[in-house]
């Protein structure tokens, strides 16, 4: 096992429980996703995993090491990716390199041998003649992960590795991050609010909410809750758009609702059935609509999809 | 530790305006402000009033140059490769000390410039080559005091904006409340305490003894480098203190 959490919590300062009795368990090898909001808990987690924060309480074991107790043979073992890149733009992209291996104490030559290896890995090598200054946001990323694997880490930790990406540099970090895997049988470890992405890389993904975790699996075991069918009514008016919510909640024809703008996002079954049996209710109860469609979910639809199936099964 | 030092080297001679800037104001102090009083200074007895204020010059230039790398740990947190050091397995010790070795460094760099501008001044060292040690051994003592308490100031800001506003609030007033441009013997009342009880005023006039006197009064210097290596401690283990709270929150 990679990691192991135990009733972990975290409180800062301000009141703020960032973390709520958290339990985890990450295997070795796995690419693991934790999907989640803004505010969820995931960048304390990663902070806390990467020993940059310490715990308010609960256990945390990482490759079987009690992380409170040995957080230096821990941080030889561990390497982060964190949101905004961190290459060091007044040194060349070979001098970052070395100076992240001399953080690690690595050997000269073994340091050099791996570099070399990394910028061929990465597709860095057309850039080694420019100044790090120069460089365009993807490659200062693909720069940051490459650094990042000088020390060789049995877990690779990426807070957000995507954010403010476009779709482009999104896949060709997709890419790299699997070919580390692949590569050098790295365990990753990533947060994520991109659907898509965690059902695309992961091997195990945790949902998470305000510290606490709603549910983990594999992507093929939560695709109903990742991939929930969704239908979009749009009205002409916010008045239109309440009255129909409301009338719609009353019925059983949808699972949940909510109203984005003008538009009712229902999450239903079979989103091909619903958008029948909609449309047929909207015309039998004269209700004037701009628009009906099948629409692709996003992060809040997943967490309501989620607390109504649990509150489904609790009923 | 020379990891540290090395990568923050770099970055001081890629941007080499913070030399400049750190050096430009002890520089007028030096040339123009000794230029300028010199006549003045000249009725109350000092010959050589360039040399007379150099001690002062030499603890501003080293004031500034810590302040800037003290600006470092901004730049590091706002670029990212701040936490990015705390989360490897180095020594707190090491990264402290790695970015405080820079900060006297660059010190000594821009003394050795002041130096030899007084030249031209007519500045010499009277004291010799023992005297040359005692004075680097003080000048060390200063830099690396200053270094770790701009350090550990830097750690307990929110912004750079507020650094700076703060270390201008800091510099100038112990400048001006030491002796570094006037002689002691001139002060009385409220101001001459104020004075005796800067540490700086002690450091000032030690070096000037050395610069200016051939005799070495060595009893003198001994309390001052005393005095110098306590607070030395103190700023070393508050700034290693305050960088552990970094990371433990």
């Amino acid at each position: 096992m990679a990691i192991n959490i135990q009733d972990l919590v975290k409180d800062y300062n301000n009141g703020v429980r960032a973390l709520d009795r958290l339990n985890l368990k990450v295997d070795k090898g796995q690419i693991f996703s934790l999907l989640g909001p803004n505010g969820a808990g995931k960048s304390s987690l990663i902070n806390i995993l990467t020993t940059y924060y310490k715990a308010t309480s609960g256990n945390i074991i990482i490759l079987g090491k009690d992380l409170s107790k040995e957080p230096n043979w821990v941080r030889k073992q561990i390497s982060c990716v964190r949101q905004r890149v961190s290459i060091d733009e007044h040194l060349s992209l070979k001098e970052n390199m070395i100076f992240q291996s001399r953080l690690y104490k690595i050997d000269s030559q073994v340091s050099k041998e791996r570099i070399e290896s990394l910028i061929k890995t990465f597709n860095l090598s057309k850039y080694l003649k420019y100044p790090t200054t120069s460089y365009s946001g993807g490659v200062k990323r693909r720069l940051d992960v490459a650094m990042n694997m000088v020390s060789m880490p049995k877990i690779l930790f990426l807070d957000e590795p995507t954010v403010g990406m476009d779709v482009y540099s999104r896949r060709a970090m997709w890419k790299m991050l699997l070919r580390i895997r692949e590569e050098y049988e790295t365990t990753i470890f990533l947060t994520t609010h991109y659907l898509e992405e965690a059902e695309q890389l992961s091997d195990t993904i945790c949902i998470m909410k305000e510290g606490k975790k709603l549910t983990q699996g594999t992507p093929s075991s939560l695709r109903n809750i990742i991939r929930p069918n969704m239908i979009s009514i749009t009205f002409s008016s916010d008045n239109k758009t309440k009255k129909c919510k409301d009338t719609l909640d009353k019925t059983s024809l949808v699972n949940f609702t909510t109203i984005r703008g003008n538009s009712v996002f229902a999450g239903v079954d079979n989103s091909e059935l619903a958008f029948m049996v909609l449309n047929k209710w909207l015309l039998n109860n004269n209700i004037e609509f701009n628009g009906i469609e099948i629409v692709k979910p996003s992060l809040e639809d997943v967490f309501l999809a989620l607390t109504s199936s649990k509150s489904s099964r609790e009923e | 530790m020379l990891n540290i030092l090395w990568r923050n080297i770099k970055w001081r001679f890629q941007n080499p305006l913070s030399i400049v800037v750190t050096i430009l104001q002890p520089l007028i102090w030096l040339v123009l402000y000794s230029t300028v009083a010199k006549q003045a200074m000249k009725n109350i007895g000092v010959e050589n009033y360039t040399a007379f204020i150099l001690p002062g010059i030499i603890v501003l230039v080293t004031f500034s140059a810590c302040s800037s790398s003290g600006f470092i740990n901004f730049i590091m947190k706002s670029k990212g490769s701040f936490s990015r050091i705390l989360i490897a397995p180095v020594k707190r010790s090491s990264i402290v000390l790695g970015q405080m070795l820079e900060a006297i460094l660059l010190s000594f760099m821009e003394i050795t410039l002041l130096f030899i501008i007084g030249l031209f001044f007519s500045v010499k060292i009277e004291s010799g080559l023992i005297g040359i040690t005692l004075m680097i051994l003080l000048i060390f003592l200063t830099a690396f005091f200053i270094s770790g308490l701009t350090y550990s100031i830097s750690l307990f800001l929110p912004n750079e904006v507020i650094y700076e506003t703060i270390m201008n609030a800091i510099v100038l007033p112990i400048f001006f409340l030491s002796s570094a441009l006037f002689p002691m013997k001139n002060l009385s009342g409220g101001l001459a305490i104020v004075v005796k009880l800067n540490p700086f005023t002690h450091v000032i006039n030690a070096l000037r003894n050395l610069i200016l006197r051939e005799n070495i009064f060595i009893e003198r210097i001994i309390p001052v480098i005393l005095l110098f290596l306590i607070m030395c401690s103190i700023s070393y283990v508050l700034a290693l203190w305050k960088l552990k709270v970094e990371s433990n929150q």
